[in-house]
């Protein structure tokens, strides 16, 4: 593994799709521990850029490296360089990520959802992985759902059986992509409690977020992106108190004033 | 299925509804089992034959001719015993026996219950193999389902596959096997394909098997149906499985599981409970279907029927034919709706 201070690197992330632009030349350098929340207009690229971190989307071109290693290096749609696929996917666990739809497989009950992947793909031991998983629930307050199933619980408490489902693979980096806009208002602070709790813990992490509050409170640097582009970027601080830039201002008056 | 049995003996906590049903069942189990004990017996039916008629028959158990045919059906609560006699001083004697008691049945209402019986016994199969009558259908219908429903799963994966030529390969079997009628498929089995390759489906069994052409027909006719399924159940399981939410796909990756896995734990299974109802249609269409086994001499439940129509000139043989047909298809159609419900718990 190649030494790096950043955990997760972007460099020149750009995608289109024929003449339509969705990405350009995105960098971005995240050091361990870090959280950034990515906010900005719908269709800026916000839920693209995160998607295509974790190969969700194909990137036009561009290089992402995961803890300083190659993970992806695309250029006119192609691959050119070819990583070994081992490694590709290794690299690619080290990521977790959250839905906007949570996407829970309806068919398992929580604790199965939990457990599926650490045992499929990692090989572990089911016990071990039980007992983890029982952990997982109760850091989520959901210690009591384990047999339910997830279309059995309220939205707020299926986004918070998804993180847990991607923290039983024990990332480094999870990748939220707007965990709260599908739910009822009453419900998000349940949510954004328990990512709080995972961002104290030193939980490096990147969110797509409408939660301006909690971009604020929570977060080491804000990203303000329009267009495909990053058009502005800072500490919460300086984004929601002195913008720079036009786009940046008029959207946070629209947003904080709605 | 463990929890299905605790359920089933858990009798305090059933649903009214299933109380009721139990109770039906049961009632209707219990009248099944007291007509059946008191139904006369097979001796007491053959030892009502008239005078004349008994005479005959003792000629027949002395003499190399037989002048009687004694016919005796018996369906769990009823039975049916005629004798008829040939030459010029033709004789026919019919009885039915039920509840203790036995009927004449020459004409009227009698006759009429008579017929019924001899052509419900006859359509059913029984006294014969497997490959007889309704045991034909359904033994046909089920194992051709079975063997659809696998082969079309292989079929739909292949075809949404992301590999051009086998996506191709699979998407040409089911436009031809959808494209063209079932019964040319079933001759192109039965008759071209040991003509072509030079073999009989006969051969299959052994050279003292009296039934082998009957049985090789069926081996064919399983082959075409299979074959014929597998093409509709494809479209009926790539549309279930297209169906499966693209987020599903996209948590599963996100969370390192391959095409496979994915598939196998996280698709598949979604996409069972969306596949059971039109499974079920295409059962039915198929139970219908199987009447075309005809045309390589099967005998299944149509066949029968109109075999009977056409040498006894009774046009009341279609009753009990209806009649199979419909029990067939509620008990099938009340399997898969249970099945249904066992897929769409966490709904």
């Amino acid at each position: 593994m190649a030494q790096s201070e950043y955990i997760l690197e972007t460099e020149h992330v750009s995608k289109n799709y024929g003449d339509l632009v969705v990405l350009k030349d995105i960098n971005l350098k995240v050091k361990k521990g870090e959280v950034i929340c990515i906010i900005g207009p719908s269709g800026a690229g916000k839920s693209t850029y995160l998607r295509s971190l974790n190969q969700l989307e194909k990137i036009t071109s561009g290089k992402i490296f995961i803890k300083g290693d190659l993970f992806l290096h695309r250029e006119n749609d192609h691959t050119v360089e070819r990583i070994d696929k081992a490694t590709q996917k290794a690299l690619l666990l080290e990521m977790g990520m959250c839905f906007q739809r949570f996407n829970l497989f309806p068919h398992k009950t929580v604790l199965q959802n939990i457990m599926l992947a650490p045992i499929e793909v990692k090989h572990e031991d089911r016990e071990t992985v039980k007992a983890e998983a029982l952990e997982l629930l109760k850091k989520v307050g959901l210690a009591d759902k384990a047999d339910a199933f997830p279309n059995h619980l309220s939205g707020g408490q299926q986004q918070r059986v998804a993180i847990a489902r991607a923290l039983a693979m024990k990332p480094e980096i999870m990748l939220f992509d707007e965990p709260t806009s599908a739910l009822d208002p009453e419900l998000v602070g349940d949510v954004l409690q328990v990512m709080k709790d995972l961002a104290n813990e030193g939980m490096t992490m990147l969110v797509v977020t409408h939660e301006m509050g909690f971009a604020k409170e929570v977060a080491d640097r804000v990203l303000f992106m329009a267009d495909g582009i990053v058009a502005e970027e800072g500490t919460p601080e300086h984004i929601f108190e002195h913008p720079e830039n036009p786009r940046t201002k008029s959207f946070l008056k629209s947003v904080l004033n709605a | 299925m463990k929890t299905f049995l605790k359920e089933l003996i858990d009798i305090k906590n059933w649903k009214k509804k299933t109380k009721i049903t139990g109770i039906v069942v049961l009632g209707l189990f219990a009248l099944c089992v007291i007509l059946a004990l008191m139904k006369p017996s097979e001796a007491d039916m053959k030892a009502q034959a008239s005078e004349e008629m008994q005479e005959l028959l003792k000629k027949d158990e002395t003499g190399t001719r037989k002048r009687v045919t004694v016919t005796y059906n018996s369906l769990i609560i009823i039975n049916y015993c005629s004798f008829s006699s040939s030459g010029a001083n033709a004789l026919s004697e019919k009885y039915v026996g039920f509840a203790g008691h036995i009927f004449r049945a020459d004409e009227g209402a009698g006759k009429f219950t008579g017929q019924m019986v001899n052509y419900t016994y006859r359509m059913l199969g029984s006294g014969e193999n497997i490959l007889h009558g309704a045991k034909l259908t359904l033994f046909l219908t089920t194992l051709s389902m079975v063997i659809g429903v696998a082969f079309g799963t292989v079929l739909a994966l292949g075809k949404i596959s992301k590999n051009k030529v086998i996506s191709k390969i699979c998407s040409s079997y089911i436009f031809f096997f959808r494209g063209t009628p079932l019964m040319i498929q079933l001759f192109v089995v039965y008759y071209t394909l040991p003509a072509v390759f030079g073999f009989a489906w006969r051969d299959l069994f052994s050279a003292g098997d009296e039934q082998a052409v009957y049985k090789g027909a069926f081996i064919a006719a399983l082959i075409a149906y299979g074959l014929n399924s597998g093409a509709y159940c494809a479209e009926i399981v790539r549309a279930a499985i297209q169906s499966i939410e693209k987020g599903q796909h996209e948590a599963a990756k996100a969370l390192g599981l391959s095409y496979g896995q994915t598939m196998k734990l996280i698709i598949l299974p979604q996409s069972v409970r969306r596949m059971v109802p039109p499974v079920c249609n295409e059962f039915v269409m198929m139970l219908k279907d199987a009447s075309l086994v005809f045309a390589i001499s099967l005998m299944d439940i149509t066949t029968i029927s109109k075999n009977i129509m056409t040498s006894e000139i009774s046009y009341n043989v279609f009753l009990p034919a209806l009649v199979i047909y419909l029990v067939i298809t509620a008990f099938f159609t009340w399997i898969f709706d249970a099945i249904e419900k066992k897929f769409s718990l966490y709904e």
